[in-house]
C-alpha cells in the first residue's frame, strides 16, 4: 500500500506557511495581514493531522488539538476584527503602516 | 500512482495557488476569495489524512465563518481608491530581506522535513472517527475543551466591547 | 669603629624625617636638629677616617635581589677614598648648615630647607661609601634629587623654577650615559661591585674596547654632575638656589661626585688610554673655557660658578692625566676655599641685597671679617704660593707635563691665569674702591655665618700641607696604600705657576684696583670677542636652537599623530556607534511590521547558522 508520504505533507505546510509568514510581513492592509494569520495557523494544522496519522504516536489526540487551534484562531479572528473596527473608527484606516503610536 | 496521490497533488496544486494568488492579487476582496481555495482544498486534505471531522469544521469555520467575518471587516472598513494605493509596505530592501529571510527559512526546515517518516502506523482513525474525536475530546480532554469554550466567550464579549461605539462618541453624533 | 660608618649618612635622614614631620612647630630650632646630626656625622666620619689610616678597607655587604646566577647587593665600604670623602662632605656640611642658621633666618620655609639640606648630606654621604655601582646610581639619583629641590628653593620665582628643572634635566642626559654604561658593565661582568669589575679588567674578561666604551659612558654621567663641557650649563643657572646651597651642592660636595666616581672607579680607566684622554681633554678644554666666561660675567655668584666649572675641569684633567691622587687633593682643597668663597659671597649678597658686582664695591671697610676671608680664598684658588690652591695646583700641572699632555699643560696654565684674574676683578669690584651701593646699613654677618667661614678659611690654608712635595706626600701615601711616588717635576714648574697667577693678580689690581688700565680695555678693543664671553659662548642659545628645534619637532609630528591618527580613531569609534545607534533607531518606527520581519530575519539567520553549520539534524 502506498501512500502519500509524510514529508509530503510537511513540505505543502511549510510553503503555506511561507506564503502566509511573507504576506504578513508586507502586506499594507490589517484584514489582509489577518486572514495571512489565518493561513499560517491552518500550515500547522495541516501538519498536526499529518502527525495525528503518520507521527511516531498516531492517534486522535492530533485531530483535537487541530480542533482547539481552530476554535483559538475563530477566536483570534473574532477579536482582531473587533481591533480593527476600534481603529478604523479612531485612525480612520486601514492600513498597518499609519499605524506607529507605538514609535515612542 | 495510487488515486490518494492524484488527489494530493490536486489538493496541494489548489491550495499552493491559493495562497500565491492571494499575495499577487490587487484587490482585497479577491485576496480572501484565492484564500477561500486555500482553506477548501485544506479541507480535503484533512480527508485524505483521515481526519472527516475536523475537515468538515474547516470548511464550516474558515471557508464559512471566517472569511465571512472578514469580508464584513473588509466592507465596514473600505477606501474609496484603494485600487490605485500600494498593497504592500516597506521599501524594497525590506521586502527583498524579508523574501530572503523566509526563503531562507524555508529551506533550513525543508532541509529538516524532507526526508522525515516514521513509517506506516496502523492507526484506524476513519473509522468512526467523529465518534473517536468526540469520546476522546469529552473524557480524555475535557478541561482544555472547557477552558477553550471559555476562551471563546471572553473573545465574544471583548469582540463585542470593541467593536461598539465609546458611549462618548455615540453621544456626540 | 669602621663597621660603623654606615652609620655616618643616617643622622642626616633621621634629621629629614624629623623635620619633615616636626619642622613647622620646631621653626628656628629645625636648625640646631640640622647642625647636630652633621656634627654627629662629622665625629663618626672623623673616627672611621682616623680608623682607616692605621688600618686596612673594611668591607660589609648582604645580598639584597637575587635574579638568577646575579646577586644584587646592598652594604658599605670603607677605602681611603671612600673614608676622606665622608670626612670632607660631613665637615662642609656642618659649616654649611651653621652658615645657613644666619643666612636663612626669617625665611618662612626654614625647617623645609634644612630638612632638604639633610636628606641631600644623607644621599651624598650614601653616595661615598657605596660598594657597588647600583648603590651609587641610586644615591646620585638622590643627590639630584637633593640638588632640584634646593635650587627650586624659592619655587615662586620663574628663574628659579626653571633652573631646578634644567639643572635636573640636563645631569639627566648624563645619568643615561652612566645608566647604560652600568647595565654594560653589568652584562659583561655579572656584578656592580667595584672589585669585581676592577678584578675583570685585570684579568682581561673585559674587552679593550668594552673598556673604552664603558668607561666613556659613564664618564658622560660624571660630566652631566660634575658641569663639565658640554653639560655645564646647569650650572651656573643653579645659583638661583639659597647661597649655602651654592656653596654645599654647587662647589662643595655634588658637582664633585662626578670626579669621585670616576676616582672610584680609576682602575677602569687606567686600563684605557682612549677613556683617559677623552677625560683629560674634557678636562682641560671645561677649565679653560668656563674660566674664560667667568672673566666677564657679572653676576658674583655666577662668576664663582664657572669658576667651580673650571676647577672641575682641573680635576677632570688630573684624573685624564692618570693621577687620582692629585684630583682628590684638588678636591679637598676646591671644597673647602670654593665653600669659602660661596659663603663670603652669601655673607655679601645677605648685607648688601644684590648679586651684581658692578652695584657694589668700597665693602673692605663694612665687612673687614668677610673681606680678608674671602681674601683668603681668592688667594687660595688663585694659586698664591704655601696655600693649598697653590700645592693641588701644582700637583695637577705636574700630573698633566709628566703625562705627556703639553698642549693641556698650558691650557692648564692660561686657565691659572684667568683664574686668579677673575677672582681678584671680583675682590676689587666688591670690596675695594668706592661704595656704589644705595644700602646704608650695610654690616657685618653674624657670628654664626663668619665661624663658619672662619673654619674653612684655615682649612684653605692648611690643607694643602697634606700633601706637598716640600714636607711629605701623606694624601697621596695613603690613598694609594703607599705606592705613591711623587714624580719629579721641573723645578721651574712651580715657578711658573706662581708668576702666572700672580701676574693675573696683578693685572686685575692694575684694571679694577689702580684702574691704570681702563676697564673696557677688553670690551672696546674686542667687542665680538667681548660679547661672545658674556653670553657664554652662546651655549644656551645653542641648546636653545638644536635641541629645542628637535624636541619641538618631535612633540609636533606627535601633536599630529595624535590630532589625526589617534582622534580619528577616537571619532571613528563614535561615528560607527553613531551610525548603529541610527539604524536602531531607523528601525524602532512604531510599525509592528518592521519589528516584525526584524526578529524574523534573526531568526531566519540563526536557524540557517544552525542548519548549515550543521548543529542541525
Amino acid at each position: 500500500m502506498s501512500s502519500v508520504p509524510l514529508s509530503a505533507y510537511l513540505v505543502l505546510a511549510l510553503i503555506l506557511f511561507c506564503i502566509g509568514l511573507y504576506g504578513a510581513l508586507t502586506k499594507r492592509n490589517i484584514v489582509v495581514v489577518l486572514i495571512c494569520i489565518e493561513l499560517m495557523l491552518n500550515a500547522v494544522n495541516i501538519n498536526l493531522v499529518a502527525f495525528a496519522k503518520y507521527g511516531a504516536h498516531p492517534g486522535v489526540a492530533g485531530q483535537i488539538f487541530a480542533l482547539f487551534t481552530i476554535a483559538v484562531a475563530a477566536a483570534e479572528a473574532a477579536v482582531g476584527l473587533a481591533v480593527l473596527m476600534a481603529l478604523y473608527r479612531n485612525r480612520k484606516t486601514v492600513h498597518i503602516d499609519e499605524i506607529d503610536s507605538m514609535k515612542h | 500512482m495510487s488515486g490518494e496521490y492524484l488527489a494530493f497533488l490536486a489538493l496541494a496544486l489548489v491550495a499552493i495557488i491559493g495562497g500565491v494568488l492571494m499575495l499577487n492579487l490587487s484587490k482585497v476582496v479577491h485576496m480572501v476569495i484565492a484564500l477561500v481555495f486555500t482553506f477548501i482544498s485544506i479541507a480535503g486534505l484533512y480527508v485524505l489524512l483521515s481526519a472527516e471531522f475536523v475537515a468538515a469544521v474547516q470548511v464550516l469555520i474558515y471557508s464559512g465563518a471566517i472569511t465571512i467575518i472578514m469580508l464584513f471587516g473588509i466592507m465596514l472598513t473600505r477606501h474609496r481608491e484603494e485600487d490605485k494605493e500600494k498593497t504592500t509596505t516597506g521599501g524594497f530592501w525590506r521586502k527583498a530581506l524579508t523574501a530572503i529571510s523566509v526563503f531562507a527559512f524555508g529551506a533550513a526546515v525543508y532541509l529538516g522535513v524532507y526526508q522525515l517518516d516514521f513509517g506506516e502506523n496502523a492507526a484506524r482513525l476513519h473509522e468512526k472517527n467523529a465518534e473517536q474525536i468526540g469520546t476522546a475530546l469529552y473524557s480524555h480532554y475535557i478541561i482544555p475543551f472547557e477552558i477553550i469554550s471559555v476562551i471563546l466567550l471572553v473573545a465574544l464579549v471583548g469582540a463585542i466591547i470593541l467593536a461598539k461605539k465609546d458611549d462618548g462618541e455615540a453621544q456626540k453624533k | 669603629m669602621m663597621e660603623m660608618a654606615w652609620i655616618v649618612p643616617l643622622f642626616p635622614l633621621f634629621s629629614f624625617f624629623l623635620l619633615l614631620l616636626a619642622g613647622k612647630k620646631m621653626k628656628e630650632a629645625s636648625a640646631y636638629v640640622g647642625m647636630l646630626a652633621t656634627f654627629v656625622s662629622f665625629l663618626v666620619a672623623s673616627a672611621v677616617l682616623a680608623d682607616r689610616v692605621g688600618g686596612s678597607t673594611y668591607k660589609a655587604e648582604q645580598v639584597w635581589l637575587a635574579i638568577g646566577s646575579a646577586k644584587l647587593t646592598v652594604g658599605f665600604e670603607v677605602t681611603a677614598l671612600n673614608a676622606w670623602m665622608l670626612v670632607i662632605v660631613s665637615l662642609v656640611s656642618f659649616l654649611v648648615h651653621m652658615y645657613a642658621k644666619g643666612y636663612m633666618q626669617g625665611d618662612e620655609r626654614f625647617s623645609v630647607f634644612y630638612a632638604y639640606l639633610g636628606l641631600f648630606t644623607f644621599a651624598m654621604l650614601g653616595l661615598v661609601i657605596s660598594p657597588n655601582l647600583l648603590q651609587t646610581y641610586m644615591f646620585w639619583e638622590l643627590v639630584g634629587l637633593g640638588s632640584f629641590l634646593l635650587i627650586g628653593f624659592y619655587f615662586y620665582k620663574e628663574e628659579a623654577k626653571a633652573a631646578a628643572k634644567k639643572a635636573f634635566i640636563m645631569t639627566r642626559v648624563g645619568d643615561v650615559g652612566f645608566f647604560i654604561g652600568m647595565i654594560l658593565l653589568f652584562l659583561q661582568v655579572g656584578s656592580f661591585e667595584y672589585s669585581d669589575i676592577f678584578k675583570a679588567v685585570q684579568d682581561g674578561t673585559l674587552s679593550q674596547p668594552m673598556v673604552t666604551l664603558t668607561a666613556i659612558l659613564i664618564f658622560v654621567g660624571a660630566v652631566g654632575k660634575s658641569g663639565q663641557f658640554p653639560l655645564h650649563t646647569w650650572l651656573p643657572d643653579a645659583m638661583e638656589g639659597p647661597t649655602p646651597v651654592s656653596a654645599l651642592i654647587h662647589a662643595a660636595t655634588m658637582v664633585a661626585a662626578g670626579v669621585y666616581l670616576v676616582a672610584a672607579l680609576f682602575p677602569l680607566y687606567e686600563a684605557s688610554e682612549t677613556a683617559l684622554l677623552t677625560v683629560a681633554v674634557v678636562g682641560g678644554f671645561t677649565a679653560i673655557f668656563a674660566a674664560s666666561i667667568a672673566l666677564v660675567q657679572t653676576d658674583i655668584k655666577r662668576v664663582l660658578a664657572y669658576s667651580t666649572v673650571s676647577q672641575l675641569g682641573y680635576m677632570m684633567l688630573a684624573l685624564g692625566s692618570g693621577s687620582d691622587v692629585a684630583a682628590i687633593f684638588h678636591l679637598t682643597t676646591h671644597a673647602f676655599f670654593k665653600a669659602l668663597l660661596f659663603l663670603a659671597a652669601g655673607s655679601v649678597i645677605h648685607a648688601v641685597g644684590t648679586q651684581d658686582i658692578e652695584k657694589m664695591g668700597g665693602l673692605w671697610r663694612k665687612m673687614p671679617l668677610t673681606a680678608a676671608l674671602f681674601l683668603v680664598g681668592a688667594l687660595a684658588i688663585s694659586g698664591v704660593p704655601l696655600l693649598s690652591g697653590f700645592f693641588s695646583k701644582d700637583e695637577i700641572f705636574a700630573a698633566a707635563w709628566m703625562h705627556g699632555h703639553g698642549v693641556l699643560f698650558w691650557i692648564a696654565v692660561v686657565a691659572s691665569f684667568f683664574t686668579a684674574f677673575y677672582m681678584f676683578r671680583l675682590f676689587f669690584l666688591v670690596f675695594g674702591g668706592e661704595e656704589r651701593h644705595g644700602a646704608k646699613d650695610v654690616h657685618e654677618s653674624p657670628a654664626v655665618m663668619t665661624l663658619p667661614m672662619l673654619v674653612l678659611a684655615v682649612l684653605s690654608v692648611a690643607a694643602g700641607y697634606i700633601h706637598t712635595p716640600w714636607f711629605g706626600t701623606f694624601l697621596g701615601d695613603w690613598l694609594t696604600d703607599g705606592g705613591y711616588a711623587h714624580e719629579k717635576t721641573p723645578s721651574w714648574m712651580m715657578i711658573v705657576a706662581a708668576i702666572v697667577s700672580l701676574l693675573g693678580i696683578f693685572l686685575a689690581w692694575l684694571m679694577y684696583g689702580k684702574r691704570s688700565l681702563a676697564r673696557d680695555w677688553l670690551s672696546s678693543r674686542a667687542p665680538l670677542t667681548y660679547n661672545v664671553l658674556l653670553n657664554k659662548y652662546y651655549i644656551d642659545e645653542f641648546y636653545a636652537w638644536t635641541v629645542g628645534y628637535v624636541a619641538n619637532a618631535i612633540s609636533r609630528l606627535f601633536y599630529y599623530v595624535d590630532r589625526f591618527v589617534i582622534e580619528g580613531i577616537a571619532s571613528l569609534i563614535t561615528a560607527t556607534v553613531n551610525a548603529a545607534a541610527s539604524l536602531g533607531s531607523r528601525m524602532q518606527n512604531g510599525q509592528v511590521q518592521t519589528y516584525g520581519a526584524v526578529t524574523f530575519i534573526g531568526l531566519a539567520l540563526l536557524v540557517a547558522i544552525l542548519a548549515f553549520t550543521g548543529g542541525y539534524l
